[in-house]
């Protein structure tokens, strides 16, 4: 999941108000270019031109190999006709909406209790760690851990009585299990993102509902969460966006198998682009779904700013 | 200063420009010393190859090969998308289902005028294999080696389950009740109570010893597992082969063996796929998981050397129509996109020299193509004790090795094939719908 | 402290508990890399599960680091592929340093002058970069790959940091957020001395900036270290193959029978050492900086 490509919470100020006297009339043009200039030229050169360049590609079929040839709208037609892309959209929707209320339900859980019993660094920092650590590596770890034959999961589950268990190749457990581990992957970040919001909540709060004689639980669900709901709507966007593009664990784990039901639709779009050369196609689809997550993006800031704070 | 950030912006600049320097493309010619990358997947032949490697730069020393291995699965995906970087290997190893997607897309060098300045010896390879690569009159690959597939067998297991192993060389099967074959995989499984596959009472959930294992992610051909039986049944995958243009899954008869297959796996005698591990079926038989198998003569060393497991090969089970084993062959390519052609020739040609290939043939991991080779690969083999003579019988018929499909979208036939079959042996397709859908596809590729 | 009863005592534990178990589910995996890591191939069928192997050898990490010859790594279980992680580290170190500086440096000067300069067509090129904040990295994944190949630079750095080098429109938002925040007293101060915009920013500014420059490095770092599809696509050479690539590639190289279980664990592992020494040295500050990211 990647954070350095989303929306922030707050709403941007395009032109924040001058409040000091302006000691310089004439403006500060070129300067400012100046100091713009790396940016730009960045944004332009890997960013601007290759998102024209790829609404170009995604009307041709261009194969990588040979030089592009114009085919209209014919990728769009054919995405749209593709059982295989519907299917790909639905398993990456059945896995952001496990793997979001997972994480959201644990990380908020284990951030109350952190906000309110256990203010340890270590702890935090620990629960840290699969952040830090690239997710081909922690898809390698699982693919172990949970192995049919060697892993460490089937031995405990033999232990226990209970039969094999094929958490990757089975049909019907593939797709939770990658959800599993992305939760794993994912769960101490977004519990100290809650940890974060809950430290700005007053503690006088806190200490007069207790003085009314509620108890932990129901100030969890009465005053933190009502209180934390613009975090939680920064966490939601954020996970979204990030867990619909997931790619490196399934593509070290699965490969989009078995029969597809993990190919989400990221893996499905490099599939098409560097397996099978469809560079034209594999735009159009990329296009798509761009527009899907632009669409969420700005249906969930509106929504975000419709939520003010009840802090105030 | 204001230029002091830009200052430092254009030095990681230059950082990285220079240390790009140190990644220079895959043949360095600064001196007129040339390094060949060659691809190849199967690490047993890895060393055999080195062999070669070092005995070609003796000879050349001004060229050396860099030898680069990937595994099966990955083999040609990865090939692909290195094609699609233009950074594929100078020389790689080629397969005979492969060759005509890389030729279609001018990613080969034909080799015939290379074959023809040289003057190179057509005629000491087996018989069929140099032609296989010819197309259009063009030459894509030069032989490399072939190979056919037999049973494997833990011969201790055979023995505790009563089984006579001389039976075992003269099997018969057929789709409807499994022939000898059924009887003897139900025999060897062993549930967790100790009760056989022929037992009464065999609990089919719990299962300590399967009796077969079998390779069901096997391709376009079923190579190592279902291809065999398919066409023992009088099954033909295409109207021509090679370079047919219309396939055949939708055949009943290839329905039929899937069907079996599934059977074996709803009795307990063979692994579940949902379960399938990360192990291949050589581990799975080294661990005593399972008890027979069909294996690859490029397995054979991995199989016969074992210390702690008694292997043995034995011929495939004889069907309706007969025996027939795949029997694949592969050839050496030059990348067309490679800086050093000439030089990759020169490789390629010692690859396909009696020098080479006897220097193989000595490791006994594979037979060569040349037919001296080949038998000296055999004497290699049994003078360390391993017994090849099941593939010997298999292929000395005529008529009983088969050619696996070699058409055109080989890529995306095998592809497709696969995904139909995971769908029958995940229990989610019966194999005539699946195989309909598989065929229907297939040819509307050639379309 | 107030008297506590049975049931918040309860609680309490229950609470510990689960906060305890969850940072038992957190480490456990890594040990078990470790322990794996440190089992040879040949024991893995044993039936021992215990936290520490029978038989613990080096020879997995020899293997992976290049220590061993070929035949030696064969007889260990490897393929025989010649490996360097170490040649991977060294790549996937200047693969995030090089872009933490200079994305760094680069998003601080436009979010600087996003902020405090006046000039024409602020308010456009604000408002595109906040714009492409809604654009997934997906959909320039395929051309800058095609520009790149272009560019003749596959296989080389300056063609696997060139996208990201520059900027990205996050850390420019960021930075021009927080440099808003700062009071102007200052730098009006100074340039009524007449300093310039650049002396101002340069030594008046950025210093003031450490924290919110270091949140966006330690973001961009653990994003670099952790990229995985760019690298693999662009960097294929040995001499630009990163960690996460490697890994990829290694999982392909294994022996045609089974993965190089204790090889890559031993190479993931090397993965996993950088990160977890960020974290002992910068615990703290990185648990802060997740916060400061997120709430801000």
């Amino acid at each position: 999941m990647t954070v350095v490509q989303t929306a922030p919470a707050s709403v941007p100020a395009l032109d924040p108000p001058d409040r000091a006297p302006r000691t310089r009339r004439k403006g500060d043009g070129l300067t400012a270019w100046a100091f713009l200039l790396p940016s730009i030229v960045g944004f332009a050169v890997f960013f601007v031109y290759p998102a024209v360049r790829g609404v170009y590609y995604s009307t041709t079929d261009w194969n990588l190999l040979s030089p592009p040839k114009s085919v209209g709208l014919a990728n769009y037609r054919a995405a749209i006709h593709d059982p295989e892309f519907w299917k790909s959209l639905r398993v990456t929707t059945y896995f952001v909406v496990l793997s979001l209320v997972a994480q959201l339900a644990i990380g908020l859980v284990l951030a109350g209790i952190m906000h309110r019993l256990l203010r340890s660094v270590m702890v935090r920092a620990v629960l840290l760690l699969p952040w830090l650590v690239p997710n081909v590596t922690i898809g390698l770890l699982w693919m172990w851990m949970l192995d049919t034959n060697l892993g460490f999961a089937n031995h405990l589950l033999h232990s226990l009585g209970h039969g094999t268990e094929g958490f990757l190749t089975d049909p019907n457990l593939a797709l939770p299990s990658i959800a599993g581990i992305t939760t794993w992957a994912g769960i101490g970040y977004i519990a100290l993102l809650f940890y974060a919001g809950m430290l700005q909540i007053p503690q006088d709060v806190y200490q007069s509902a207790q003085l009314d004689g509620a108890g932990e639980i129901r100030m969890f669900f009465g005053i933190t969460l009502p209180l934390l709901r613009p975090i939680i709507a920064l966490v939601l966007v954020v996970s979204v966006i990030g867990s619909f593009q997931i790619f490196d664990v399934v593509a070290v784990t699965t490969a989009g198998g078995p029969v597809g039901l993990t190919k989400v639709i990221y893996y499905y779009i490099y599939e098409e682009a560097f397996h099978h050369f469809r560079m034209g196609y594999a735009s159009a689809m990329a296009l798509c779904l761009a527009l899907v997550l632009g669409v969420l993006t700005w249906v969930q800031m509106r929504l975000l700013r419709a939520s003010t704070s009840d802090l105030g | 200063m204001r230029r002091a950030p830009t200052l430092i912006g254009t030095a990681l600049l230059a950082a990285a420009a220079a240390l790009s320097a140190c990644s220079s493309s895959s043949s360095d010619s600064s001196n007129g010393n040339v390094t060949l990358r060659y691809a190849l997947w199967v690490d047993t032949q890895a060393p055999a190859y080195q062999d070669c490697a070092n005995a070609f730069h003796a000879d050349h020393p001004n060229i050396k090969i860099k030898i680069e291995q990937t595994a099966w699965a990955e083999y040609w995906t990865n090939l692909t998308t290195e094609v699609t970087a233009g950074t594929a290997p100078d020389v790689f190893t080629d397969s005979v289902a492969y060759y005509p997607d890389f030729q279609t897309n001018n990613q080969i060098v034909d080799l015939e005028p290379y074959v023809k300045r040289d003057h190179v010896d057509l005629s000491h390879f087996r018989p069929g294999l140099a032609d296989l690569w010819v197309r259009d009159g063009k030459r894509y690959g030069l032989p490399k080696d072939w190979d056919a597939v037999a049973l494997v067998y833990n011969a201790k297991l055979v023995q505790a389950a009563g089984v006579d192993p001389a039976s075992l060389q003269n099997l018969t099967w057929n789709p409807t009740d499994g022939g000898d074959f059924e009887k003897l995989i139900a025999k060897l499984s062993v549930d967790d109570h100790g009760r056989r596959g022929d037992q009464p009472g065999f609990d089919k959930n719990h299962v300590k010893t399967y009796g077969i294992v079998l390779d069901l992610d096997a391709g376009a051909g079923g190579q190592t597992s279902w291809g065999n039986l398919a066409v023992a049944n009088g099954f033909q995958f295409l109207d021509k082969n090679p370079f047919g243009t219309h396939y055949e899954y939708d055949d009943p008869k290839l329905a039929e063996t899937i069907a079996w297959i599934k059977g074996l796996q709803d009795k307990g005698y063979l692994g579940r796929y949902s379960q399938h591990s990360s192990l291949g079926s050589d581990a799975v038989l080294a661990s005593g998981r399972a008890a027979l198998g069909m294996a690859g003569s490029w397995m054979a060393s991995t199989y016969l050397s074992n210390k702690k497991v008694d292997f043995a090969f034995a011929p495939l089970p004889a069907g309706p129509a007969g025996r027939h084993t795949a029997s694949n062959t592969l050839s050496d390519a030059i990348y067309a996109g490679g800086k050093h052609k000439d030089q990759a020739w020169e490789w390629v040609k010692f690859l396909a020299s009696p020098k080479c290939q006897h220097l193989v043939a000595k490791r006994a991991v594979v037979f060569p193509a040349i037919k001296s080779a080949s038998d000296e690969a055999l004497s290699a083999f049994r003078s360390q004790h391993m017994d090849m003579q099941a593939f010997v019988t298999e292929t000395s018929q005529p008529g009983a090795s088969f050619l696996l499909p070699l058409t055109d979208h080989a890529a995306d036939v095998a592809e497709t094939v696969q995904n139909g079959l995971d769908g029958v042996w995940l229990g989610q397709d019966s194999p005539a719908d699946a195989l309909k859908k598989v065929n229907d596809h297939v040819n509307g590729l050639f379309k | 402290m107030p008297h506590l009863t049975t049931g918040q005592r309860v609680g309490r534990t229950v609470a510990q508990l689960v906060v305890g178990v969850t940072v038992v589910l957190t480490v456990f995996p890594v040990l078990w890399m470790v322990r794996t890591a440190l089992t040879p191939a040949g024991d893995l069928f044993g039936d021992s599960y215990g936290l520490w192997p029978h038989h613990p050898t080096l020879i997995n990490f020899k293997r992976v680091l290049g220590m061993t010859s070929s035949a030696a790594a064969r007889a260990a279980g490897g393929s025989g592929a010649q490996l360097d992680f170490l040649l991977y580290l060294r790549n996937s170190l200047i693969y995030t340093i090089v872009i933490v500086v200079g994305q760094t440096l680069s998003c601080a000067m436009a979010g600087y002058a996003l902020a405090r300069l006046r000039f024409r067509g602020r308010t456009a090129v604000f408002g595109t970069f906040v714009g492409s904040l809604m654009i997934p990295p997906i959909f320039t994944l395929l051309p800058n790959f095609a520009l790149v190949k272009q560019l003749g630079w596959l296989d080389t750095f300056p063609g696997l940091v060139a996208p990201t080098l520059l900027m990205s429109p996050f850390s420019v938002f960021f930075l021009r957020q927080f440099f808003l925040s700062i009071p102007r007293e200052v730098e009006e101060a100074a340039l009524l001395d007449g300093a310039s915009r650049a002396r101002i920013f340069w030594s008046v500014v950025l210093p003031m900036s450490r924290a919110p420059l270091f949140t966006i490095s330690l973001t961009l770092a653990v994003w670099s270290w952790k990229d995985f599809l760019w690298p693999l696509l662009v960097g294929r050479a040995e001499n630009t193959r990163v960690l996460t690539a490697a890994l990829g590639v290694f999982l392909q190289q294994s022996p045609n029978a089974e993965p190089d279980w204790t090889g890559l664990m031993a190479a993931s592992t090397l993965t996993v050492v950088p990160p977890l020494l960020l974290l002992i040295f910068f615990g703290r500050r990185l648990v802060d900086a997740v916060g400061f990211t997120g709430v801000k």
